[in-house]
């Protein structure tokens, strides 16, 4: 029963990372109605950025975490310039083939940069796991989850309560409408891009630190881990992305106490075909070009 | 026009094993230029040390198949008999898939998981 | 020729066959993610059928590429009625599962004293044929080739032809097909087959020219790239992919010049040519001038 407890917990928190890397890629989907295959780079990038920081300066937690989310936005809107804003009227293949493209480029950049297999990252917390019962918390695991109950509150609160936040749903809802209502698409979609980009980049420096640390396949981890989450949730859907997050994470958690770790990725991606072949009906209402 | 009837020909026999398959090991030492390796391969095949052959080396990165192709050195025969020297210029750390081609009496390809580090390379196992 | 240019210019032709069968569904109108694990299935059918059993390549290949059909097939038949991402996620999640079964797949038999054959994550060495048959790397280059040109006259052939016109209806407007009589489904199945039968093609003549496969070598990275290929290349004729996959491997990895940068530089020219031409370089609109030109 305890191990069914811990699991489950466990699971949470490891949700909540997916939750985050799902939430930048809904943004940018719900918004763009396009796929960022670079998002999981941009991500690893951030978390390199600050590797290397961390590498030659010694900088402290704060400072890394700014410099990831940083690198991340960085990395975003370079993708955003070169990948989506030429094809904003035109073809979303193109564009998410050009993202893919994109994403060769960072895989390459950071093995040049940082040509070692594993990078050493800085703990977020140093000391032991706090005991609760029979049940055991890492602290990091708290701040993970901490985050993104923090992030989906200030997106809410960007989304429903800010004059950005209603030219943003505007443009989700009804693109052509927004426009003749003079809303800035353009820049609609960089904000956007910037905002995802930032949560992709508080992520991946939560998730260094967690894993003390940072290995060149991080960017395809966070893609996978990052479209799974947010096609199991609802494509497009913001609250479906948090979900999504937390099902895969309680998913895997109890599937490796099961299985085993691969038996654990292959349970989650038999549900996903499962479910699409299924064409349950949260997950295939939005259309997706 | 003969040797493409004796290969159809060869192409349709059910496949016979041959002689025993050559093996090899290798010992490489980091050069200390970025990534350059010098390494000794040991050839041998029936656990007899096998000389006379030419060798080719590459490699390529497993997880990324043909994105990373080495180009290929040829080694050079080394004192010990079934020893051969090569230098290998990788592209980055990690785990590659060394390709040894090997022409002349014995014609085999072998490949041989090694992790290169900053100080050689150890078999990689997975 | 040294050896050096016979293994790009073999890898070129290999890979062809993954774009092709990516090609042959975007033209269906279905963009898979997931051409990669039938190109494995190819693979570990053909390697084994030689490597543990003795079989003659031709008749391996066959077979192997029987089966990769047989599985695109099965993963085509519950998703006919999924589109866009959606399709593309189902086949993503079906080749990320044959990759984790091929880990989790342990098969060998003890020959001469040797265990060969598949083991999981190690991977399946010693697929010989080549070598106890004496083929030279020139002579596979030959066999590559001849079977990517008849495969390529197929293309062209059905392109000319009322197929070609079914298959370009189906992939552009599915509901004005059916409402012309045209049984999609029929069509989309039979197009699942014929592009998972080209893959494992292609994935048996890999696993003969490298001798070593793994199940790491059927990741996502491939099936992208060879989505990539056909939608850089050009989706007007099945040159098109060829085109997209000699650009990359070929001329990127035959010059040296690019040493180390090569995915930064490819990755840029790809960007940026797709911002001049979005539906490849040899798009319907350039081939339709090309055939004007050349008529």
């Amino acid at each position: 029963m305890t191990d069914l407890a811990q699991n489950t917990l466990d699971g949470l928190f490891l949700g909540s990372s997916y939750a985050l890397l799902a939430l930048g890629f809904t943004l940018i989907f719900g918004v763009l109605r396009r796929v960022n295959l670079s998002f999981g780079p941009a991500v690893m990038f951030g978390c390199y950025a600050a590797t290397w920081v961390h590498l030659n300066f010694g900088a402290g937690l704060v400072l890394l975490a700014m410099v990831a989310v940083l690198g991340s936005i960085l990395a975003g809107a370079y993708v955003e310039r070169l990948c989506f804003a030429p094809h904003r009227g035109g073809s979303a293949i193109a564009a998410m083939v050009a993202s893919f493209a994109l994403w060769m480029q960072f895989e390459e950049l950071a093995t040049i940069a940082l040509p070692r297999h594993v990078y050493d990252f800085p703990a977020l917390h140093g000391g032991a796991p706090l005991a609760f019962g029979a049940l055991t918390l890492r602290v990091e695991s708290l701040v993970m989850l901490l985050a993104a109950v923090l992030v989906c509150a200030l997106l809410w609160w960007i989304l429903y309560r800010t004059r950005f936040g209603v030219a943003v749903r505007a443009v989700i809802d009804q693109p052509q409408a927004a426009q003749l209502a003079g809303i800035s698409v353009p820049r609609i979609f960089m904000l956007t891009f910037a905002l995802a980009s930032a949560i992709g980049g508080l992520a991946g420096f939560l998730i260094a630190s967690s894993h003390e640390q940072v290995t060149p396949m991080l960017g395809m981890w966070s893609t996978m881990k990052g479209l799974l989450a947010m096609m199991l949730g609802g494509l497009g859907s913001l609250p479906g992305a948090v979900l999504g997050g937390l099902a895969l994470g309680l998913l895997e958690a109890h599937s490796q106490w099961f299985f085993g770790p691969q038996t654990r990725d292959l349970i989650a991606y038999a549900l996903l075909f499962i479910l699409l072949a299924a064409r349950v009906p949260w997950m295939t209402t939005r259309s997706a070009s | 026009m003969a040797k493409t009837t004796l290969f159809l020909i060869l192409a349709l026999l059910p496949g016979l094993a041959l002689a025993q398959a050559p093996k090899a090991d290798l010992e490489c030492r980091f050069t200390g230029t970025d990534f350059v390796y010098d390494c000794t391969i040991r050839l041998s095949r029936g656990g007899k040390p096998l000389q006379g052959v030419k060798v080719t080396v590459g490699a390529d990165m497993p997880s990324m198949p043909m994105a990373h192709n080495v180009k290929p050195v040829k080694a050079q025969p080394a004192q010990a008999p079934g020893e051969y020297k090569a230098r290998l210029d990788l592209e980055m750390l990690g785990v590659w898939a060394v390709k040894l081609r090997l022409a002349g009496p014995v014609r085999d390809q072998l490949i041989l998981h090694y992790e290169f580090d900053s100080k050689g390379a150890s078999p990689a196992h997975r | 020729m040294d050896d050096y240019a016979i293994g790009v210019l073999t890898n070129v032709g290999l890979i062809s066959f993954l774009a092709l069968s990516a090609y042959l569904l975007l033209i269906a109108g279905e963009m898979s993610f997931g051409q990669q694990a039938f190109f494995g299935v190819g693979a570990y059918a053909g390697g084994m059928l030689t490597a543990m059993y003795g079989w003659p390549l031709p008749l391996a290949a066959l077979c192997a590429m029987a089966l990769g059909a047989l599985a695109q097939f099965l993963v085509g038949l519950p998703t006919l009625r999924l589109r866009g991402l959606y399709f593309a996620m189902a086949t993503l999640a079906a080749a990320e599962m044959a990759r984790i079964l091929f880990e989790l797949f342990h098969f060998q038999r003890q020959l001469e004293g040797e265990p060969v054959g598949p083991d999981g994550t190690q991977g399946f060495r010693g697929i010989r044929w080549v070598f106890e048959h004496g083929v030279e790397p020139l002579g596979y280059l030959g066999i590559v080739y001849a079977l990517l040109a008849l495969a390529l006259v197929a293309f062209l052939l059905v392109e000319r032809s009322r197929l070609g016109a079914t298959l370009r209806g189906v992939g552009e407007d599915p509901e004005l097909a059916a409402s012309l009589g045209v049984d999609v489904n029929r069509v989309k199945l039979g197009v699942a087959a014929a592009a998972g039968a080209l893959a494992a093609l292609g994935g048996v003549l890999y696993a003969h020219h490298n001798t070593y496969i793994e199940p790491r070598n059927f990741d996502i990275m491939l099936g992208v790239h060879s989505l990539a290929y056909a939608l850089i290349g050009g989706l007007g004729t099945a040159l098109g992919p060829l085109v997209g996959v000699v650009l990359d491997i070929g001329a990127l990895e035959g010059s040296r010049v690019f040493h180390g940068y090569r995915m930064i530089v490819f990755g840029g020219l790809v960007a940026l040519l797709l911002i001049w031409r979005p539906r490849g370089l040899l798009d319907e609109r350039a081939v339709q001038w090309l055939r004007r030109r050349f008529s």
